[in-house]
């Protein structure tokens, strides 16, 4: 009660301090007129009572000051008074504040960016019911991963069917799985699809989720009931304003998605985009629906078909430990139970299925990006650091040309705490504008960045601000004034009155007294910002050489020269029969383009994203283990090889008579043959799949044809069949296009060739392969060009201080060069005078950065390609850089301090 | 003009304010006169010890105050007691009648008491 009324009348002194103050002089006013009234009544002359009340109004000030530290708001009245004061000073000079901002405003922007970033990916919690009792079984990474594997890091819908069953520590358990492409068409009349990001659910998705619609109705948890029962939809806050304009009698329209009529019953809330950070669906279609929109995969009754993951909602007092306990045998023991002969192998890689806390949801992007926001956090908190050393100095050497000041203040009874307070005060403003400005910034580069890293994909995360962001935010800007304000505040409360009074400006302390080299505050934030400088280099100099490795990786492929076309062929339903003759028709028709040299298709394509991976045995040999029998596979057209640009080793590639309904022949890679026949020529040895014997009749150069930065797999290749078999499924055909000139060019024709042979068939991606290649390695671009523009920056700024600090000084010994120049010393000895100084702090902050960069760069690990632990290339670019632009920062001071006249010098002083 | 009033004792300012206001709600130098004439002018009560003292139990929630006017039709602020100033009332008037007893019953001793050693 008291702590309230405390709180409650000292806020209200705060808030209406002008009336507060007001009512006190009157309060006071009517004491003392009361008093003079009373002493005039008792007989005291008037000028007696007058005199008297002027005794009483002495007191009055005081006495004003007493109830003012009554009210326990004097250390407010104080801190007012100071932002008033600074705010004036800063508007006397401009100037320094205009830099001071900016310089914060792009470290602290550049800060909270990244920060809002990692907030995004990393540490947010789904917009769901109480997140934290989540449960993710299955590897969340995994968010658009399908398989035909044993294994548990996915599950099948099965297994998802037998854990929700379970019951136990979690109270219900949810799934979800990718769709793959849907093929929607809001009016069943409409010629053209529209895809739309879907995800198949279980019935009780949003219930366990706690969302609840936001129009119509979501799903009740009967849907998986029974397969192919529930022909809804639920679609998203978004989808439903993009495409529908929020229409009310959208719920319970009917829409056709891949040839099923679906019913849309409901909306979601607006704040929920699903349950995959990075991914926003549009809509929802109950799991069980699977089999009938996608007919040809039969993935329900699949129990070695794994494409869902598991959100699980822990019962109230249970623990992720006890799902642990419960949850992973269960699941491990029912894998292996129907896992046949894959059994052994599966339980000696899975001792555990992976069962992690689950507020944050699955995500994909995650995986990709955690760690580079991680390093350009550090990266970006090491700018920061340099620009407080940077401003440091400023407000350092405008502390000490505002000596004179402090003196007068100290001389007038101001205690040296109160001057520390004060200029403390003047940090802050200035922080407070840099962080303002900073926030702004950020909210523009956060979006711009992320819009670098999709590079036009578009990834949908909210990057709104949030209350940790500005949490972050504010915690940084306030380190940053302690770093940046403390050393300037200390320095000029130091002042002495007597002298600096006597002196006036002309003695105040020299950072480069006569020669001597003295270590001050200055020089010391001039030698941190260059250490720190060379570790932001040498990082950055680490990060492009990867980068350069990866991209000049050889692939094996004519990179520049080939044009993906990839096709829907499976949503257009063709007959089996049909599909041959359309992939011929359509191979020549693009073959006959003027411009394209070769027309090659294969199942998974080139950096398409699309993987597959069989068991094999080699006849004559015992596998030593399950993972000696996989390799990577595909399957290729004839001409295949030549087509792409890749090279035979031996033997030859596939022509037109390889095509057999049942493969009998392959071509397989370097590494295929070096792993299993390393002392045997591979040609002519006999693979057998499935029982079958295939020979090897040719051997390929390994290409690197998904990823730029892994070493190529073993891979066999087999001919593509245009028949459904065990081992092809003609829908996937995805068709490399080899051009003469620029592949671009040919796209419009390849467009008309593929709308000639029939206008329906849905074109998914013409793409030249340059930038399949690009985006695959884009959060590599990203971090090594983003690193390199904090490293420029970071030079930039330690070049600009260290020019301050030596025109300063020079400034401060014209005198003494004057002298020198008189006495005979030569151009070239002033110069080397000044660039000696200079240089010496360059050395003393690689010195210290050095050793600094080499423990830092550690930190890099797995985000370098090609690149030593210890790169000395790196130290040495880094360095050089450093070097040279340190001595341009020092030569300018330098060349003007040699061009001083002994005269003028002598006469300065 | 001698003056022969002596300033309150420590911290019994709070007490003889709570207490005068607790007669009735009254202004600052209101408050300052009825001490005054009731501690037949023994005790004097300056400005300077009042208004600091006043705007602290106004902070601790004892006192509120308002704006009214005076009999002379002049402005003033007036004082009045909380519920939690007349509690805090009892609680120093039993602080000070403890106090005020023990200090007599010093004064009044005369004899040395028996102090047994333990």
């Amino acid at each position: 009660m008291s702590v309230f009324s405390d709180l409650i009348e000292r806020v209200r002194t705060i808030v209406f301090r002008k009336r507060e103050e007001a009512e006190l002089a009157e309060e006071l006013r009517f004491h003392l007129e009361m008093s003079a009234e009373q002493a005039q009544r008792a007989g005291v002359s008037e000028s007696e009572a007058k005199r008297l009340s002027a005794i009483e109004l002495g007191g009055v000030e005081r006495t004003k000051e007493d109830v003012r530290d009554a009210r326990g708001t004097r250390w407010l009245d104080d801190f007012v008074t100071d932002i008033g004061l600074a705010l004036r000073t800063i508007r006397r000079a401009p100037g320094v504040a205009v830099i001071v901002i900016g310089m914060l405003a792009i470290g602290i922007g550049a800060n909270t960016a990244i920060f809002t970033l990692i907030d995004a990916v990393v540490l947010r919690s789904l917009p769901v019911r109480e997140p934290d009792r989540l449960v993710v079984i299955g590897d969340p990474t995994m968010a658009n991963s399908t398989g035909r594997s044993t294994g548990v890091n996915a599950l099948s819908y099965l297994l998802y069917r037998d854990i929700s069953a379970l019951g136990g520590p979690l109270e219900s358990v949810l799934a979800a799985g990718p769709t793959g492409r849907l093929d929607v068409r809001i009016d069943a009349t409409a010629t053209e699809f529209e895809r739309p990001h879907g995800r198949f659910v279980s019935g009780n998705y949003f219930s366990v989720l706690g969302v609840p619609a936001f129009r119509g109705r979501v799903f009740d948890g009967t849907e998986d009931n029974a397969v192919g029962a529930a022909p809804i939809a639920v679609i998203s806050h978004r989808y439903w304003t993009r495409r529908f304009q929020q229409h009310p009698a959208t719920i319970g329209t009917t829409i056709v998605i891949n040839n099923t009529r679906m019913t849309i019953v409901g909306v979601a809330p607006e704040h929920f985009s699903g349950e995959v950070v990075g991914e926003a669906a549009d809509i929802w279609l109950p799991a069980s629906m699977r089999d009938v929109l996608k007919p040809r995969q039969l993935w329900l009754g699949q129990r070695n078909q794994i494409w869902l993951l598991a959100l699980g909602r822990l019962a109230p007092g249970a623990t992720l430990e006890q799902v642990k306990a419960t949850y992973s045998p269960f699941m491990v023991r029912t894998v292996a139970e129907y896992a046949g002969s894959r059994r052994e192998a599966f339980l000696a890689r899975n001792p555990q299925a992976p069962i992690t806390a689950g507020h944050r949801g699955f995500s994909d992007v995650r995986g990709t990006f955690q760690a580079p926001l991680l390093t350009l956090m550090i990266g970006v908190a090491l700018l920061l650091c340099i620009i407080c050393a940077n401003v440091a100095n400023l407000l350092l050497a405008r502390a000490v040309a505002r000596g004179r000041e402090m003196s007068v203040r100290l001389a007038l009874g101001a205690g040296r705490g109160r001057l520390v307070r004060l200029l403390l005060a003047e940090s802050l403003v200035l922080a407070v504008f840099g962080t303002a400005l900073g926030v702004l910034l950020a909210s523009w580069g956060s979006g711009a960045l992320l819009a670098l890293a999709s590079d036009g994909q578009g990834i949908p995360l909210d990057l709104a601000l949030n209350v940790r962001v500005l949490l972050f935010t504010v915690a940084i800007s306030c380190a940053a004034v302690v770093l940046f304000g403390l050393a300037p505040a200390v320095r000029a409360s130091r002042a002495q009155h007597a002298s600096m009074l006597r002196d006036g400006a002309r003695t105040i302390g020299s950072d480069l007294g006569g020669g001597r080299r003295r270590i001050t505050p200055t020089r010391i934030l001039i030698g941190a910002q260059v250490a720190l400088s060379v570790v932001l280099l040498v990082g950055a100099a680490m990060l492009s050489k990867s980068l350069r490795n990866v991209q000049s990786a050889e692939v094996g492929l004519d990179r520049d020269h080939l044009l993906m076309l990839d096709l829907d062929i499976e949503t257009r339903n063709y007959e089996r029969a049909r599909i041959a003759p359309i992939t011929s028709t359509l191979v020549d028709r693009i073959a006959a383009i003027p411009g394209v040299s070769a027309v090659v298709y294969s199942e998974n394509g080139i950096f398409s994203g699309t993987e597959w991976s069989t068991r094999i045995d080699i006849l004559g040999q015992a596998p030593r283990s399950d993972d000696d029998r996989l390799t990577a596979t595909d399957n290729v057209s004839p001409g295949y090889f030549s087509g792409v640009g890749a090279r035979m080793v031996a033997g030859r590639e596939f022509d037109a008579g390889d095509a057999q309904p049942i493969p009998r022949v392959a071509v397989v890679n370097e590494s295929f043959a070096k792993f299993y026949f390393p002392q045997e020529i591979a040609v002519g040895k006999t693979i057998i799949r499935d029982s079958l014997a295939i020979t090897i009749i040719g051997v390929a150069a390994d290409l690197r044809d998904h990823y730029l930065d892994r070493v190529p797999r073993r891979r066999m290749y087999t001919p593509f069949v245009p028949t459904d078999s065990n081992f092809t499924n003609p829908e996937d055909l995805r068709i490399a296009i080899r051009t003469t000139g620029d592949p671009v060019a040919v796209a419009t024709e390849v467009r008309n060739a593929v709308t000639a042979i029939d206008p329906t068939l849905p074109i998914h991606a013409i793409v030249p392969l340059s930038q399949l290649m690009r985006r695959s390695i884009q959060e590599r671009r990203l971090l090594a060009q983003l690193a390199s523009a904090f490293g420029v920056l970071a030079l930039v700024l330690a070049s600009v201080g260290l020019y301050g600090v030596m025109s300063y000084a020079i400034k401060r010994r014209t005198g003494e060069l004057g002298l020198r120049a008189a006495l005979g010393a030569q151009r070239g000895d002033v110069i080397r005078l000044v660039l000696t100084d200079a240089l010496a702090l360059v050395v003393a902050g690689v010195v210290v950065g050095v050793p600094l960069a080499l423990v830092s760069t550690r930190l890099l690990g797995a985000q370098l390609h090609g690149v030593g632990r210890v790169d000395p290339a790196s130290i040495v670019v880094a360095l050089l850089v450093l070097t040279v632009s340190a001595a341009i920062a020092g030569l300018l001071p330098a060349l003007s301090a040699s061009r001083v006249s002994p005269l003028v010098a002598l006469r300065a002083n | 003009m001698a003056d022969d009033r002596q300033d309150l004792l420590q911290g019994t300012l709070e007490l003889l304010v709570l207490k005068t206001l607790a007669l009735e709600p009254m202004h600052g130098w209101g408050i300052a006169q009825r001490i005054e004439q009731m501690s037949k002018e023994t005790f004097l009560v300056t400005q300077g010890s009042l208004y600091p003292a006043l705007q602290r139990m106004k902070r601790r929630g004892w006192i509120k105050s308002a704006w009214q006017t005076t009999a002379n039709n002049r402005r003033a602020r007036y004082y009045e007691l909380t519920a939690d100033g007349r509690k805090q009332l009892d609680v120093e008037r039993t602080v000070w009648e403890r106090a005020s007893g023990a200090i007599n019953w010093i004064l009044d001793a005369n004899r040395i008491p028996d102090v047994s050693e333990t």
